[in-house]
C-alpha cells in the first residue's frame, strides 16, 4: 500500500517526521505507522519545557492491541506539545502531518539534522521492510 | 513447527486482513479496523473464523458420564442439545483449559477447546477415558468454525435457512443439514452477544463465508474478539486461566460443582482456599496492560493485570486482575502502574457492558 510522505519533511528509521523551520521542529508520526498502529486511542506526550535527546522516547502511543514508544528525531527543549491529542487520539489515524502533530521543539544541536532521511530515503527504506 | 491454515486463510489474505500467529496458525487480527469490528458486532452483526479452536467428539454408552467425570461444572443433568460451559482440571484443581461441552445425544458429546491447549487437552483427556463405554476422536482437523456474532444474527441465520426450529435458546445447540452439508450450528459465542457458532465441513465454511460477507456482516478478527470478550469479562486461558491456578482463583466457582458426586480434581478444590481473586476494573485515562501491576492504597504491590485493552463501547481502559487475596483491600482503592505512574483505577462489580444475548 502507498503511504503518504510529504516531500518537505524528514524522517527517521523509527516512523517520526520533523518538519524543520529556522531553529525549530515540529515533531509527528508517519502514515506508515499510523496505518501499521491501527486505531490510535491513547497519546501521551510531555509536558513543555522538558528536554529530549535525539532518537529518546518523548511519549507514547497506543492503539487498542499495543503500546508504542515514540522516539524524537532531534535533541532539544520542548517548547509546545499537542494536549488536544488527549482527547482526541483519532486525529492520528486522520491528519498524521496536520492536527495531529505531537510536540514542538527548540533545537539544541542542528548538526543532527543531517543525519535525519529525506522524503525518498524514507520512501526507499519503507519498500525494504 | 510449522504454521497451520485455517480453510478461509486465501480469504483472509484477499481481505488484506492484518495476519498473525496465534496458537499455531496464521490468524486474522483485523481486517479494517478493530473499532469498526467491535461496533459492527455490538450493533448489527460479524463473522470471526475461529476453526483454530479444536474438536473432539464423544461417542459411547458412557460419552455423558465422561465428560461429566472430567469437567468441574455439571454436565450430567444437562439438557439434551444444551451447552456447558467448564473448566477442566488436574487432580490438584488448576486448570488445563476451559472449554464448551455440546449434548449432542445421550450417546454424543462435541467438546470445543482452545486453539493453545489442543494437544495438552488431547493428551489428558483420552489419558482418562480407560474403564469409560466411550471412545473420542480428535477432529480438530475435520471441522472449521465461523462464529457469527450480533443483535442481526438470528434474522440472517433463518433467511439463510440454517435456522428453522421456533425454539432455540442461547447455549443451545442443534444438528441440521444445508446443501445436503451436515452442520452442527450452537447458539454460543465469545462476545457477550447474540450469535452462532458453525461447525461444519471447510467447503462449506467456504462458501457460508461469502454468503454472509455479500449480506454485509462484518469479517472481525482476533484483536475486535479480545475487546468484546473482556467488555464483557470473559475469561481467556493464558490469562485469567493458567495452570498455575484453580477455577476457584479466577472467580468460576459457579462452574464448580461440589455436589457432584466424583469429578477430576473434587478432592482439591474441596479443599482449596482461593489464593487469588480475580477483579475487574477500569481507568478514566490510561490502558491497562497485561502484566501491569495493581497497588493498594499504601502502594503496595497486590496483583497483576491479566488482560487489558481500550474498551470501544465505554471508551474507556478497561482490566481484568488477578488480586492476591490475602492483600485485597477492603477500601475496594486499586491502583493501576503505568510507566511509573499509579493511576487509581474504578473497581466494578458487574462487566463493563451488558451484552444483548438472549
Amino acid at each position: 500500500m502507498a503511504h503518504n510522505i510529504p516531500a518537505d519533511l524528514k524522517y527517521t528509521k523509527d516512523h517520526e517526521w520533523a518538519k524543520i523551520v529556522g531553529d525549530t521542529a515540529l515533531i509527528g508520526i508517519t502514515d506508515f505507522a499510523q496505518s501499521a498502529l491501527g486505531d490510535i486511542v491513547f497519546v501521551e506526550l510531555p509536558e513543555v519545557g522538558r528536554t529530549i535527546g535525539a532518537h529518546q522516547t518523548f511519549g507514547v502511543v497506543e492503539s487498542i492491541k499495543s503500546v508504542s514508544d515514540l522516539y524524537s528525531p532531534v535533541s532539544g527543549s520542548v517548547i509546545e506539545s499537542n494536549s488536544g491529542l488527549q482527547n482526541t487520539p483519532e486525529l492520528c489515524n486522520a491528519e498524521p502531518y496536520g492536527s495531529a502533530w505531537m510536540i514542538k521543539v527548540k533545537l539544541s544541536n542542528t548538526q543532527e539534522l543531517n543525519s535525519l532521511l529525506s522524503a525518498s530515503d524514507y520512501e526507499k527504506f519503507l519498500s525494504t521492510l | 513447527m510449522t504454521i497451520q491454515k485455517t480453510s478461509l486463510h486465501e480469504e483472509h489474505l484477499s481481505l488484506n486482513a492484518k495476519m498473525a500467529p496465534f496458537a499455531g496458525f496464521d490468524m486474522p487480527l483485523q481486517y479494517s479496523s478493530v473499532k469498526e469490528e467491535v461496533l459492527a458486532v455490538r450493533n448489527h452483526a460479524g463473522v470471526f473464523d475461529v476453526s483454530h479452536m479444536g474438536e473432539f467428539l464423544v461417542e459411547g454408552a458412557d460419552a455423558v458420564k465422561f465428560v461429566d467425570f472430567i469437567v468441574t461444572n455439571d454436565f450430567k443433568n444437562a439438557e439434551n442439545l444444551k451447552a456447558v460451559y467448564s473448566p477442566l482440571c488436574r487432580d490438584n484443581g488448576t486448570v488445563i483449559d476451559d472449554l464448551i461441552a455440546y449434548k449432542l445425544g445421550e450417546n454424543r458429546v462435541l467438546i470445543c477447546v482452545n486453539a493453545s491447549n489442543i494437544q495438552k487437552d488431547w493428551e489428558w483427556i483420552s489419558s482418562k477415558i480407560a474403564g469409560f463405554n466411550c471412545t473420542i476422536k480428535n477432529q480438530s482437523d475435520d471441522y472449521s468454525l465461523l462464529a457469527l456474532q450480533g443483535p442481526e444474527a438470528e434474522k440472517i441465520m433463518r433467511d439463510l435457512g440454517i435456522l428453522s426450529a421456533v425454539d432455540f435458546p442461547y447455549y443451545s445447540i442443534l444438528e441440521t443439514s444445508l446443501e445436503s452439508e451436515k452442520l452442527i450450528v450452537a447458539r454460543t459465542g465469545y462476545t457477550g452477544e447474540d450469535g452462532f457458532e458453525v461447525f461444519s465441513s471447510h467447503a462449506f465454511a467456504k462458501s457460508f463465508w461469502k454468503k454472509l460477507l455479500k449480506l454485509g456482516v462484518k469479517p472481525c478478527g482476533l484483536a475486535a474478539r479480545d475487546v468484546l470478550r473482556l467488555e464483557v469479562c470473559y475469561p481467556l486461558y493464558g490469562h485469567e486461566l493458567n495452570d498455575e491456578i484453580t477455577p476457584l482463583d479466577a472467580g468460576l466457582g459457579w462452574t464448580v460443582k461440589l455436589s457432584k458426586e466424583s469429578f477430576i480434581g473434587k478432592s482439591a478444590l474441596v479443599e482449596y482456599k482461593a489464593r487469588y481473586q480475580l477483579v475487574k476494573l477500569s481507568l478514566e485515562r490510561g490502558i491497562p496492560r497485561e502484566g501491569y501491576e495493581v497497588l493498594d492504597a499504601n502502594n503496595t504491590v497486590i496483583g497483576k493485570v491479566t488482560s487489558g485493552t481500550m474498551s470501544v463501547v465505554t471508551g474507556k481502559g478497561i482490566a481484568m486482575a488477578l488480586i492476591q487475596k490475602d492483600k485485597n483491600p477492603a477500601d475496594k482503592k486499586y491502583f493501576i502502574n503505568i510507566r511509573n505512574t499509579n493511576y487509581e483505577a474504578n473497581f466494578h462489580t458487574k462487566a463493563f457492558i451488558t451484552g444483548g444475548h438472549k
